[in-house]
């Protein structure tokens, strides 16, 4: 089986749950005990807290507070400063973003405002910047697209934001990004949330990269663990396997990205065009590439690959015959909804080979022109 | 103090001689919905006795029970001995502080020395003389105490009558197949066929990979709601992929459901004779939707030849039909989002009245008994 829904999930790196595995039945301990056992996971979860941090950012200006996924990193990002007036984001968010500025507006805390997306996904970062005015207290824009692989410029956007209002709280959602595609936050970033499963770490692990000088309210109350910003003994096994995965990861990026982004090259200039269209643009990283079988539904193409031996992604729910089965994010792009109704994610790990990628090319042609020809 | 659960029969009097045959599937019927559970059935004149079970279970036998067919009411009753004094202290843990009420008693034990009339003159006023608030009304009582006299010195107390499902022990009414889909309608046909004593076997077509696998998990979860009530059934799944893309490729397009339903009640036919039912069921409920006019259920049963097609919701309004799936616990299921086999080759505008001449002429541009041949060897069986 070639496995090419990355973006999902990945495979948990193995080197890293060995070296993570003391942590299971060795240095099991609670880390916010008193005795010294305890004391010494504390400190070598501290370490691995700096291990982490300092590939992405600056390790005097941010910290990291441990969490259980991506989308409570997003959550907890939100829900503690989106606290007023407005609150900006893009069409193009992941629904752990999306769904809770939806809530904002529920709850009557802050207004919620959506910029519009570019053709390629990317967010439109003028009509971004002119939704900011002197009432929005927080602006969140994601890195990477999870559907189509847009890249944002999160940097550049954090500053424009800033220029305009100095007071708002910028956060982005990395989980797409993180370990993926060279960046380091600069300080115009207050947030920044990554999630472990998406670069060989397990499921049930994430974090929220914060700066250090901005007091981060608790989102989760109880025995005040993760510095009293996120309560609830820690994951340690589970921290520890991801801070070595992305170690690991990190080691190896930008080749990886180099050598991702021939195979995206590949399998896009193969694809057999009289039956697929390319929805990812050229701002959109090697570790995904979205597509579009028109006329037919992406969720049939998937069974039939899956059938096939090859797995990937839809961009439309597996759900209803209604309107709502289309991807919010590829509508959000200006595609038709013939065209959304056809889409198939195809995501990379850095464990995906050549083969593998020119298996899944002769497959995705073989079955989509199959599948053609059955529905015609 | 023991407790013990009274079970009283719903129709089982009414059937003379053949009363025997009922209350052995009856039987069947509880051990099976309680196999799991340690427990004693105890069969007397008129109703029966579930005894020696852990009392911390009560609630889920109790949820078991109002499920098995034939079942009209039950009573969880304490069990202690038979002299005035425990009765009353018993009747004291049944019996509400204020309200109207009477005290209905059973002698079954007759050297017991009171009558059943003295039983409940006596327990009433030691009743009334500890609950101030409590008054008579043998007419319309708020509330009524029983007491039950048996044999070997005890006595039952209860209060509570709790609603059994009513009808016929499933399997004393024939062997019916179900034309199940993912929706809301053919899990209450099977559910009200099954209180009628029916044995149920469900069938779904499935048009994977049009369909997803959720759709076909959503058939199996409702199949197995439905089973909770039908003590047990098996759920056939069959392809009509094949049979959807050859009435696309060759036939006219309104006419793509009429056509795809004349194969899927060929197929339902030819799967019941094999299995012994004698009869299909399903959910259709007339004008419902396109197919269901009275020229669609015509055409449909055309092609079935021997058996009867049952079509126990034929007479009702969506809103009943909701009413009786939210009751029996499978709607929440029913409208999950996932499509069954017969929305992806969905025309725009389906024929509402399809005249049987037309069908015949567009079924000639298919092998009709080629495509069923390759229907059946898809079919798998699921026990549940």
């Amino acid at each position: 089986m070639i496995y090419l829904d990355n973006a999902a999930t990945t495979k948990p790196n193995e080197n890293a749950i060995k070296q993570a595995e003391k942590y299971l039945f060795e240095n099991f301990y609670n880390p916010s005990a008193m005795y010294k056992e305890g004391h010494e996971v504390q400190s070598e979860l501290k370490t691995a807290r700096l291990n982490l941090l300092s590939c992405v950012a600056n390790e005097s200006d941010f910290e990291v507070v441990f969490t259980s996924c991506g989308t409570e990193s997003d959550n907890q990002a939100i829900f503690s400063f989106a606290r007023r007036g407005n609150a900006v984001t893009t069409e193009g968010e992941h629904s752990a973003v999306y769904a809770s500025f939806l809530e904002l507006k529920n709850k009557g805390i802050a207004q919620p405002r959506f910029a519009p997306l570019l053709s390629d996904g990317r967010v439109d970062v003028e009509k971004l910047v002119q939704l900011v005015d002197e009432k929005t207290s927080f602006v969140s824009v994601i890195h990477v697209n999870n559907e189509t692989g847009a890249i944002n410029d999160v940097n550049e956007i954090a500053k424009l934001v800033k220029k305009k209002n100095p007071r708002v709280i910028f956060h982005s959602d990395g989980v797409q990004a993180f370990g993926k595609i060279p960046f380091r936050l600069c300080k115009e970033i207050d947030l920044y949330s990554v999630s472990a499963h998406k670069i060989g770490g397990l499921k049930g692990v994430g974090a929220l990269i914060k700066r250090k000088s901005l007091t981060l309210p608790p989102y989760i109350f109880g025995g005040g663990q993760e510095n009293g910003r996120r309560s609830g003994t820690e994951n340690v096994f589970g921290i520890m396997q991801f801070v070595s995965a992305t170690k690991e990861k990190f080691l190896t990026l930008k080749e990886d990205f180099n050598r991702l982004a021939e195979y995206k090259k590949f399998l896009i200039d193969g694809l057999d065009k009289s039956v697929y269209t390319v929805l990812s643009g050229e701002n959109s990283t090697p570790y995904i590439t979205s597509i579009s079988a028109v006329g037919l539904r992406g969720e049939i193409l998937l069974h039939i690959l899956n059938d096939k031996g090859l797995i990937v992604g839809t961009g439309s729910a597996c759900s209803s015959n209604s309107k709502n089965r289309f991807s919010r994010v590829i509508l959000a792009c200006g595609i038709d909804e013939k065209t959304a109704d056809g889409v198939i994610r195809i995501s990379f790990s850095s464990q995906t080979t050549k083969e593998e990628t020119e298996k899944a090319l002769t497959l995705l042609n073989e079955c989509g022109r199959e599948l053609k020809a059955r529905m015609s | 103090m023991k407790k013990v659960i009274i079970i009283r029969y719903a129709e089982l009097f009414l059937k003379g001689k053949n009363r025997g045959f009922f209350e052995r599937a009856f039987e069947v019927n509880i051990k099976r919905a309680l196999k799991d559970v340690d427990h004693e059935l105890i069969r007397q004149s008129g109703r029966y006795l579930v005894v020696g079970f852990d009392e911390e279970l009560i609630e889920e036998i109790l949820e078991r029970l109002k499920k098995v067919f034939g079942i009209h009411t039950m009573s969880v009753a304490y069990e202690t001995e038979a002299n005035m004094d425990s009765i009353f202290a018993t009747a004291k843990l049944v019996c509400k502080t204020t309200g109207s009420f009477k005290v209905v008693s059973h002698r079954g034990d007759k050297k017991f020395p009171l009558t059943s009339i003295e039983i409940s003159r006596e327990l009433g006023g030691r009743l009334l003389s500890v609950y101030h608030d409590l008054t008579v009304d043998v007419h319309e009582p708020s509330f009524t105490v029983y007491v039950d006299i048996r044999e070997g010195g005890k006595a039952l107390v209860f209060g509570e009558m709790i609603e059994g499902a009513n009808g016929m022990p499933v399997g004393t009414a024939g062997r019916g197949l179900l034309l199940i889909s993912g929706g809301i309608d053919s899990p209450v046909a099977g559910h009200m066929m099954a209180k009628r004593g029916m044995t149920l076997d469900c069938l779904h077509f499935h048009s994977y990979p049009y369909t997803n696998m959720q759709a076909k998990e959503k058939v199996v979860d409702l199949a197995t709601t439905l089973a909770k009530y039908s003590c047990g059934t098996n759920l056939y799944t069959v392809s009509v992929t094949h049979i959807q893309e050859e009435i696309h490729k060759k036939c006219r397009p309104e006419l793509m459901i009429t056509l795809l339903r004349r194969f899927m009640f060929r197929i339902a036919e030819r799967h019941a004779l094999q299995i012994s039912a004698q009869c299909l069921i399903t959910g259709e409920s007339l004008g419902q939707v396109a197919s269901q006019t009275i020229e669609g259920m015509t055409s449909s049963n055309s092609v079935v030849e021997k058996l009867p097609v049952l079509r126990p919701l034929v007479g009702f309004d969506k809103n009943e039909i909701i009413e009786r799936s939210v009751k029996i616990g499978t709607y929440e299921t029913s409208i999950l989002p996932y499509e069954d086999c017969c929305t992806v080759f969905l025309p725009d505008f389906p024929a509402i009245r399809p005249k049987i001449k037309d069908i015949l002429a567009e079924e000639k541009k298919l092998d009709v008994e080629g495509l069923i041949k390759t229907a059946f060897e898809s079919m798998e069986k699921i026990e549940l």
